[in-house]
């Protein structure tokens, strides 16, 4: 490139001689040169600028255009109307295990009106101003004698309006048949209903999808016109759901807890009885989603089969029973309780810091629910079959249950899994599941080894999957389990219901802060309870977040003073609802009155 | 060559600063954010709760927001870009490692008061990084490969954070926004062609390989283009937006249904009606004079920012400038694509408009920095 020279000789030469300062030739030339780099500069970046600039304006035109386009367009109202032969009618019903309706359909009209027809379309829009309160009139007379062929009244009417605006009389008011989805129980079983709302929209039929539970599972089921109006056949029992609602809603409140879940399971099938999930809704009416606020505390949010959450010593019962079907251990072999027991630097601890002693049995460490116990018992099994057996349990994998909530409700597993974590896992803490997991896994210890998937619908033989641990194994485990409810040293006495044998775990769990740590004062309390122990039929777990309640001198919110009572509760008024008959043990009896006699 | 702090003498100073403004952007702001209070207004039924309420404080947070940046002069906010850029990418990366720890698909940073999404905040911050390094870099370099480098990397960064998330919309605004600096900036065309050209050909062989032996994308995704292509093959699936959408632009008509009137969203058809689909309600309800002005009003933002940055003498305000204005172009012209069946469905929220906090705030801060080299352009003697 060729330059000006900044101090082009001859002049400097020349402004010398004439005893001026050959600097200001240096420096005015420099500003020139900068002057023409930034003209050049400037005129590269207006160039680009108009190039920005048509692109902005090509941008605007389409989009407007677009929009003229579209504006323009016939409303697309008669479009929709010629394809509603295509919408399929009568959604199947719903119903129970003993055939009781669940959900069903209920004929209702949408009112239209086709303005050309109309014979006097003032008089029309006073009467309907009559009949529809809501209506402004100025509106409706505009749109009646304005360009349009098409107008829209209302979406839903009743027969008493339809039979008003009949009376009217105008050619021009017209009806399409509307089927509206009906939940005669209201707020019955919500969450495993869901909810319906209206798809495609024609003249002459609306069509009814499925937002939420078995409605969305189920959809293409519920709308196949092949099944002839056969309805979907649930495995809920609709009496069994309405007194474990009554109760845990009441158990909640006692226990100012903020939600509480319950799943009552046939172990053999895995048919859920009832599922309850507090706070709920009512389908008919179903809330919108929350825009703000942390979407589990949303009634829509079903803790059974969505909330994942740590479960605390209910897990114990895993780790005593793999110990025992891999003949480490047997219930009575002693094991070392000793503290502190110290992992990795983190020392396991004690509920509220107890000392168990030297050594318990391992039938008294499940009763009187040891954390170091659980955790020197872990230490004999190791991480691999650990983390092997906990996945045959199903622990590992959301539980496939047939509610569309249930995919996202995936356990969580820690990162690594080392010592550390085996040990914290061994009682429960460290890896989430959701409560339909843990029901699935008791019922396992439940049915005597089977795994078993939790299904909504109703099954007519037993479903046992693959064994995971032996009879002798699951009746051994049973037992611990029965210890800790009628033990003189168990953590669920108040679970007891006479009669009915019930064998469970508590469980009762810190709440992780979102912020990081775990909360001091909030639990996730569970039980997980079986009954009868002697022959299991059914599984019951019982989940509340954040109970708390005033007793015997202090705030409890272990899960024995607060979910156990609440489980023996249910169990007490769902049993003879479930054909069980209530027994005395065997041998206690006979004891007592020997000796009383 | 940077020419700032240049006649700082005749840049106004203290409180006089606020006559300085660029007025005419503010009250086109507040148009802007009129209507949007209006339509959630609407859409909740006649009611400030829930979202018209949050909406307005949130507006009038962002009005203070912008006008404390405005304050501030634009070289401090030049000398600040790296350590924003970083910063945010920080953040980017925080969300990332913390939202696996939470449970679900977490964007957002709670900051208490309001829930931050980092990848508004790159929008911004990438943009004033890019203008901060053609402020800094001689004017000859700018095409040298090494140094076309160096932007690319800046901006391939944050889209890749944002694509794990994963918010495809976010990356394509992203790359489409950094592309536009360096545009302006004056990097060769050869770049942007060889660019161009390798993404058309990407395309071409994308479509070309469907159902041959070495085809490049999985059938699901093609089955998604299909959709977006012809919505009427998937009405209840993918195709459910656009349909509803298009059905509400065309029952609107000229004029529209009247306030409050519309029962395309009333009936509640459409999902996320209060944000990435709120345009249709406002088209449902006042219709295409009703969207027309809104685009007045945007494209009206856009020549105000243009403006501004002819007013402006240094590279840092001007490629700012341009570079917010591209991002809000692309804000709303992707939005209103997407709605009207122009650009298939990626969540973009219309600015200004949509319901929530972060997009508004981010947008303010931003249009801030754009008042904030207005006040302190360089005046004539």
């Amino acid at each position: 490139m060729i330059r000006t020279p900044l101090r082009p000789l001859a002049r400097i030469l020349t402004a010398r001689a004439r005893g001026e300062n050959p600097d200001a030739i240096e420096r005015e030339n420099i500003r020139r040169r900068h002057e023409e780099m930034q003209a050049r500069d400037r005129a590269r970046a207006e160039g680009r600028l108009v190039v920005l600039g048509l692109f902005f304006l090509a941008g605007f035109v389409t989009i407007g255009l677009r929009m003229a386009h579209l504006s323009m367009s016939e409303p697309e109202e008669p479009v929709a109307a010629n394809r509603s032969h295509g919408i399929t009618m009568q959604r199947a019903d719903i119903v129970d295990r003993n055939g009781h309706v669940l959900a069903t359909n209920l004929e209702t009209f949408a009112l239209y009106a086709q303005p050309p027809q109309m014979v006097d379309p003032i008089a029309a829009a006073k009467q309907l101003k009559n009949i529809f309160p809501d209506l402004e009139e100025e509106r409706l007379i505009r749109d009646f004698t304005g360009k349009r062929k098409f107008v829209w009244i209302k979406k839903r009417i009743s027969p008493e309006q339809k039979q008003a605006v009949h009376d009217i009389g105008d050619p021009g008011l017209l009806f399409g048949p509307r089927e509206m989805r009906l939940y005669p129980n209201g707020r019955l079983a919500a969450h495993v209903l869901g909810g319906a709302t209206f798809g495609k929209e024609g003249v002459n039929a609306a069509e009814v999808i499925g937002v939420a539970g078995v409605e969305k599972t189920f959809d293409g089921f519920l709308r196949d016109p092949a099944n002839e109006g056969r309805p979907l056949q649930l495995s809920i029992d609709l009496s069994v759901q309405d007194a474990a609602e009554r109760v845990l809603e009441g158990g909640m409140r006692i226990m100012n807890a903020r939600g509480a879940t319950a799943i009552l399971m046939d172990v053999r099938t895995g048919e859920v009885l009832s599922l309850v999930s507090l706070p709920d809704f009512d389908p008919n009416d179903r809330p919108r989603p929350a825009v703000s606020g942390d979407p589990s505390d949303s009634p829509l949010f079903n803790r059974a089969v969505q909330g994942v959450y740590e479960l605390g010593s209910t897990f114990k019962i895993f780790t005593a029973a793999q110990a025992v079907d891999l003949g480490l251990v047997n219930p009575d072999t002693p094991i070392d309780t000793r503290r502190p027991l110290i992992q990795s630097g983190h020392e396991i601890g004690e509920f509220r810091n107890k000392n168990y002693g030297p050594t318990l049995t391992l039938a008294k460490v499940i009763e009187k629910s040891s954390n170091v116990g659980t955790a020197r018992v872990a230490q004999m099994i190791g991480v691999e079959r650990q983390k092997q057996f906990l996945r045959d349990l199903g622990l590992f994998d959301p539980t496939g249950i047939e509610l569309v909530e249930a995919r996202s409700g995936r356990p969580l597993l820690p990162r690594q899994w080392h010592e550390l974590e085996m040990m914290t896992i061994s009682y429960g803490h460290g890896m989430s599941t959701t409560p339909m997991n843990l029901a699935a896994a008791y019922a396992t210890i439940a049915n005597g080894g089977h795994v078993v998937s939790p299904t909504i619908l109703k099954q007519t033989e037993p479903q046992l999957g693959p064994r995971v641990m032996s009879e002798r194994t699951a009746a051994a485990a049973r037992a611990m389990l029965r210890q800790v409810v009628a033990g003189e040293d168990g953590t669920a006495s108040f679970a007891e219901v006479p009669g009915y044998e019930v064998a469970g775990k508590t469980g009762t769990a810190d709440k992780p802060n979102p912020k990081g740590g775990y909360y001091k004062d909030k639990v996730i309390a569970t039980f997980a309870s079986m009954f009868p122990a002697s022959d299991p039929k059914y599984v019951l777990v019982v989940t509340l977040d954040e109970p708390s309640i005033h007793a015997a001198g202090r705030v409890r919110r272990s899960a024995g003073w607060t979910a156990a009572p609440v489980a023996a509760e249910l169990i007490a008024r769902v049993a003879p609802l479930l054909g069980l008959r209530p027994r005395v043990e065997p041998g206690q009896r006979a004891g007592i009155t020997l000796t009383s006699n | 060559m940077s020419y700032l702090e240049y006649r700082v003498q005749s840049v106004p100073t203290g409180w006089r600063k606020i006559l300085h403004l660029n007025w005419p952007l503010v009250v086109l702001l507040m148009g802007v954010a009129a209507f949007g209070f209006l339509m959630l207004y609407s859409v909740a039924g006649g009611s400030f709760r829930p979202w018209a309420e949050p909406q307005i404080k949130r507006f009038v947070l962002g009005l203070f927001v912008m006008f404390s940046i405005a304050m501030v002069p634009i070289w401090f906010w030049r000398n600040v870009s790296a350590v924003a850029y970083l910063g945010s990418l920080a953040l980017l990366v925080a969300v990332e490692l913390f939202g696996s720890v939470g449970m679900g698909a977490q964007r957002w940073i709670d900051l208490g008061f309001l829930r931050l999404q980092p990848s508004e905040l790159t929008k911004i911050t990438m943009v004033m990084m890019l203008a901060a390094y053609y402020d800094w870099l001689p004017a000859e370099r700018i095409s040298r490969p090494l140094w076309v480098l160096v932007p690319l990397v800046i901006i391939l960064l944050p889209t890749y954070l944002v694509l794990r998330q994963p918010d495809l919309g976010t990356a394509i605004l992203l790359m489409t926004a950094g592309g536009g600096v360096m545009f302006l900036a004056g990097v060769h065309w050869g770049y942007f062609a060889a660019v161009i050209a390798a993404v058309v050909g990407l395309v071409a062989a994308v479509f070309e390989s469907r159902g041959t032996s070495w085809q490049l994308l999985k059938d699901y995704q093609y089955r998604r283009i299909d959709t977006f292509l012809d919505p009427s093959s998937d009405p209840l699936g993918a195709g459910y937006h656009i349909t509803q959408s298009k059905i509400a632009l065309g029952s609107g008509g000229w004029a529209g249904r009247g306030f409050m009137q519309g029962t395309q969203t009333r009936l509640n058809f459409l999902p996320e009606k209060h944000t990435d689909f709120i345009f249709t309600t406002l088209a449902e309800e006042f219709g295409f004079v009703g969207g027309a002005s809104l685009l007045a009003l945007y494209t009206l933002i856009i020549i105000a920012c243009i403006v501004t940055a002819l007013g402006t003498r240094d590279r840092f305000s001007s490629l700012n400038t341009l570079g917010i204005a591209i991002t809000f172009f692309l804000f709303f012209g992707v939005n209103m694509s997407m709605v009207m069946g122009l650009a298939p469905v990626v969540g973009v929220p219309l600015p200004l408009v949509s319901y929530g906090g972060s997009a508004m705030l981010v947008l303010m801060a931003a249009f801030g920095l754009v008042q904030s080299a207005h006040v302190h352009r360089p005046r004539q003697k």
